[in-house]
């Protein structure tokens, strides 16, 4: 090619690449397609990974006892890396280019609240079962829908537990992100409607690795209660630390990563006592956590589901229930179906208020114990009894 | 909900600090080593700090190999690691402008912690080996971080004796003082380059080992490491030795004390706003190092 | 040869103008962010590929602008255009406020303070809670307008890549060049290299605040891990390193062909991203430093200012 032919190419290059993102009419089909973004990779890819697998249970079960409405039901998902942006532009091809018949929630509260703007303005109804935090679901929308106990009740179980044992003072520390911050929050506020005092309120950074400073501070101030909102390697080091500190409380419990076996494998001994909060365990007595149990061990097998699974089976689920009673998929009649059900499934009580928000689920709080996750509260879904109080480090 | 800070609570920090501090030291000198001699800003340096705690997890993971021992594994493993970046990719910019090697090496950390996220997914992981502390007084000194400090300060002495006093260290020293004189005098620059790039190496995964027992292992946590090396620099005095010692205790104290007196929300930003009035104020850093 | 670029120019301006008739949000979506880049990509340029000073921090000013417009539509109630002008404006003052004490250094030590800048930005976003919203974020009220913003976006590109041309056949633009080459000797030559460092940062910071801003309308919602990424940064280098830094068309073309490799390559080698920015990093450093265009430049003989 001469040179000067080379250089007339070059913007009709550029012209071509500009023009080859529009994209072509998605083909018209007959199967339900239901799409989503899930964090395959990035900061979030395991709960991502776990929530997806909840979705396919979901699937897999609704097409084994004959579709949707009596069509199949299909899949779409995309990677959203964990990230907000790319997960808003990921929903508008699926609303857009796929033409999806449906959305469910994307991983985590941060992308869901970015990727809600996109589903109210096309108007879709979105079940999102892993967003937790309140503030996305006051903001006037009408079209999403929260399945699992908002962040700021998750150390609920903590301090009933602690008021019931006369515990007067609680220290509160947590991530400075959106979900820790919530939870640390509703903590504040559960204890001092319990009249408990909160004598230390502090967020650390994400990625604090040293907590000397932050546990000196608290030991100082000698609570009977430590509530941290936290994710795991920060929880990991909170509670290695507080045994090189020497620091003592009464209690200690965790929002999430206490309730991972991850944290027992990397703690070993220095785990037991501890609390943790959990949106489900295996061992719950709900309906259908059997064939639900059964269906993942099959479909994963040697894995064991998490709550971000059950929660994503559970969404799914939910979201079919109220197309079933609606009759079709037309996002207004479907909700009005979600706004008014009351159902108990494999994950718990269901039941929102006019703003798409969570009442009945509870949160349940479970305590290392020689190796094994005891839940111990609330007292009617308990299989054992809380180790009271947590001894001193040096007498372990 | 203001907590009153006593004496002894600034004491337990301040012991925090120095012990974290000495660490900072041993993995800056690494840097400092590669600076003073080539004039090489190294980027990857966090990315090599990652790769010497992997050796240690991995090591006691499948062996059950002694973390501290395991020094003796990652040190010289991640000296051949340097010298092979030295030799195939950061020779070649070494005489071209000082913004070639930092994005070289820029690019090599990328391609790293990417690599390192491959081999060994984003889990975290962490080596439980001593957990505790030794009561004194009112103060409790962690046995993790007791360790971490005396190796890192015997290793940090270990290398000055070694500048000092050997012939090679003093090679070093003279090819960071003047690298045409030291040619002129005989020494073979080329092969000081790949040995002090494979000893920076080495330093920044002696960090890295030491550090597996006591944060969270995954692809990404050199990066802080690398800020604050280079930080640690500046405070110390670029090609300034036994300043990196200084600097790095500086820092590691500098930290706690912030999060004692603020909140630990601002740790990141102390240490910048260390940096910039140090650049500031002195930039030859507090040792008179050469800019 | 010159003629019929600009003729070529035009009928792609025109054919960018048009397509949001009849594309789809997604489709709208993806050009904006197209632009988005190629203004980053050439504000970085601006900085670090004409005078020297590598800025690796240079997400902060994005993150910066998106948190000061955003503050300025929700507690002020400006509108979006000017609130986003507004975010360029405070970005601008950020790189003053920076760029005073540290563009006084040696290039590589600049280099340095740079490297945390961006994460130092996310906490203090962070920490004032109060006005940012903290870890919680902060959320505009709902707004449909991404067809608007595709076009204020695209404006900004065009703006940059044009403020770009006009310093490079400039005067300023060879002081800047010269600082570039031999500080020392520029210096010696009485150009005050302080004052003009100065003045490219703060135009290299103008825009991504624009275009954070204008980013941050589009999504609706933003918090400190978001907008203050390290990724960020890295892919500016990628594109503007490897379209040609130094140049005015280099970062467009990094831009373009980066973006497209990523849209459509990327999507599938999704664990590999990384690795190949960083090889491309290490490719363009040490086989052809002046990037793609410098290459073409070179073979083809093309003009200095292209």
């Amino acid at each position: 090619m001469t040179m000067t032919s080379w250089k007339r190419l070059a913007p009709v290059a550029l012209a071509g690449v500009v023009f080859a993102s529009v994209p072509l009419p998605a083909a018209a089909q007959t199967p339900i397609k239901i799409g989503a973004s899930m964090s395959v990779t990035g900061t979030y890819a395991k709960p991502g990974t776990y929530q997806k697998q909840g979705y396919d249970v979901c699937i897999d079960e609704l097409n084994a006892k004959g579709g949707l409405l009596g069509r199949k039901v299909e899949l779409v998902i995309y990677d959203d890396q964990s990230t907000p942006a790319t997960a808003v532009r990921l929903y508008e091809k699926l609303i857009t280019e796929d033409k999806v018949d449906a959305v469910m929630g994307p991983y985590s509260s941060a992308v869901s609240e970015a990727v809600a703007n996109v589903t109210e303005k096309y108007k879709k109804v979105m079940v999102a079962p892993l967003a937790a935090t309140t503030s996305i679901f006051k903001k006037g929308r009408k079209y999403i829908f929260m399945v699992i106990t908002p962040a700021e009740n998750y150390l609920d179980g903590l301090i009933d537990m602690a008021a019931k044992r006369g515990l007067k003072t609680v220290a509160i520390i947590n991530e400075d992100t959106l979900f820790p911050k919530a939870s640390a929050s509703g903590t504040a506020e559960a204890a001092k409607k319990k009249g408990m005092q909160v004598v230390l309120q502090e967020a650390y950074p994400k990625g604090n690795t040293d907590f000397s400073a932050l546990l000196v501070k608290i030991k100082a101030a000698n609570p009977d209660v430590i509530a941290a909102g936290t994710y795991f390697d920060d929880a990991v080091a909170i509670t290695r630390q507080m045994k090189e500190l020497n620091v003592n409380p009464k209690m200690f419990g965790l929002t999430v990563g206490g309730d991972l076996p991850e944290f027992y494998d990397l703690l070993k001994q220095n785990a037991e006592y501890v609390y943790g909060s959990t949106q489900w365990d295996e061992s719950l007595p709900y309906p259908g956590q059997k064939e639900f149990l059964a269906a993942y061990k099959a479909k994963f097998k040697g894995q064991e589901p998490s709550y971000h699974t059950a929660a994503g089976y559970a969404g799914c689920l939910i979201y079919a229930e109220a197309v079933k009673k609606a009759g079709t998929l037309d996002a207004d009649k479907v909700r009005d179906q979600l706004l008014k059900m009351e159902i108990r499934t494999a994950f718990g009580d269901y039941k929102i208020e006019p703003d798409g928000f969570q009442i009945a689920h509870k949160m349940v709080m479970l305590q290392w114990q020689d190796g094994k996750r005891i839940v111990v509260w609330p007292d009617d879904l308990s299989n054992g009894k809380p180790r009271y109080p947590t001894p001193e480090w040096s007498k372990r | 909900m203001g907590v009153l800070i006593t004496p002894s609570m600034i004491g337990q920090v301040v012991i925090s600090g120095l012990l974290a501090g000495s660490l900072y030291a041993m993995v800056a000198l690494g840097l400092g080593l590669i600076f003073g001699v080539m004039r090489v800003l190294n980027v990857a340096h966090g990315p090599l700090l990652m790769m010497g705690a992997y050796t240690t997890f991995w090591l006691f993971q499948w062996i059950g190999f002694n973390p501290y021992l395991s020094l003796l594994v990652s040190m010289p493993l991640l000296f051949l690691v340097g010298v092979a970046l030295q030799r195939f990719l950061v020779r070649r910019v070494v005489d071209a402008p000082e913004l070639s090697s930092l994005l070289l090496t820029f690019g090599v950390s990328i391609a790293l912690v990417n690599l390192a996220q491959l081999a060994f997914t984003s889990d975290l992981r962490a080596v439980e080996y001593l957990t505790g502390s030794f009561v004194v007084g009112p103060f409790a000194l962690s046995k993790p971080r007791l360790a971490t400090c005396g190796f890192a300060i015997a290793i940090t002495l270990g290398a000055f004796v070694f500048l000092r006093s050997t012939r090679l260290g003093k090679a070093i020293r003279a090819v960071s003082q003047s690298r045409e004189v030291a040619q002129v005098c005989g020494i073979d620059v080329q092969r000081i380059h790949l040995i002090t790039f494979g000893l920076g190496s080495a330093l920044a995964a002696a960090g890295g080992s030491l550090v597996a027992v006591m944060v969270a292992i995954q692809p990404e946590m050199g990066q802080v490491y690398t800020f604050k090396s280079f930080l640690v620099i500046v405070l110390g005095g670029a090609g300034n030795y036994p300043g990196a010692l200084l600097g790095g205790l500086l820092l590691g104290l500098v930290e706690q004390l912030a999060s004692l007196f603020l909140t630990s929300q601002v740790n990141e930003a102390v240490a910048y706003v260390l940096l910039v009035v140090v650049l500031l104020i002195r930039p030859t850093g507090l040792l008179k190092g050469r800019v | 040869m010159k003629r019929w670029f600009p003729a070529a120019l035009l009928v792609l301006a025109v054919g960018l103008a048009l397509y949001p008739l009849q594309a789809t949000g997604y489709g709208v979506r993806v050009m904006l962010q197209l632009f988005m880049w190629i203004a980053l990509a050439q504000s970085w340029n601006l900085i670090s590929g004409l005078t020297g000073y590598v800025s690796f921090g240079h997400v902060v000013f994005f993150g910066t602008g998106a948190y000061a417009s955003s503050i300025l539509i929700v507690t002020l109630g400006w509108a979006w255009p000017l609130a986003c002008l507004g975010g360029g404006v405070v970005a601008a003052v950020l790189a003053f406020l920076i760029g005073w004490p540290c563009l006084r250094l040696k290039g590589p030590y600049f280099a340095i303070a740079t490297l945390g800048l961006n994460e130092v930005m996310r906490v203090v976003a962070s920490y004032y809670e109060g006005l940012t919203g903290g870890g919680n974020g902060l959320s505009l009220p709902t707004l449909h307008a991404s067809v608007e913003i595709y076009y204020a976006m695209g404006l900004v590109a065009a703006a940059v890549t044009a403020v770009t041309y006009v310093i490079v056949t400039s005067r300023f633009g060879l002081r800047l060049m010269t600082i570039r080459e031999d500080e020392v000797a520029a210096e010696a030559m009485g150009i005050d290299t302080l004052r003009y460092k100065l003045y490219a940062f703060l135009l290299s910071a103008a825009a991504p605040g624009i275009v954070g801003g204008l980013s941050a309308r589009d999504q609706g919602y933003i918090e400190p891990l978001s907008v203050f990424p390290l990724i960020m940064t890295i892919t500016m280098i990628v594109m503007a390193l490897f379209g040609g830094k130094g140049t005015i068309w280099g970062p467009v073309l990094g831009a373009a062909l980066l973006f497209a490799f990523q849209e459509v390559v990327w999507a599938r080698f999704i664990y590999l991203h990384q690795l190949l920015f960083g090889a491309i990093i290490v490719g363009v450093v040490l086989l052809m430093p002046r990037g793609i265009l410098g290459v073409l430049q070179q073979k083809y003989n093309l003009p200095r200012t292209i």
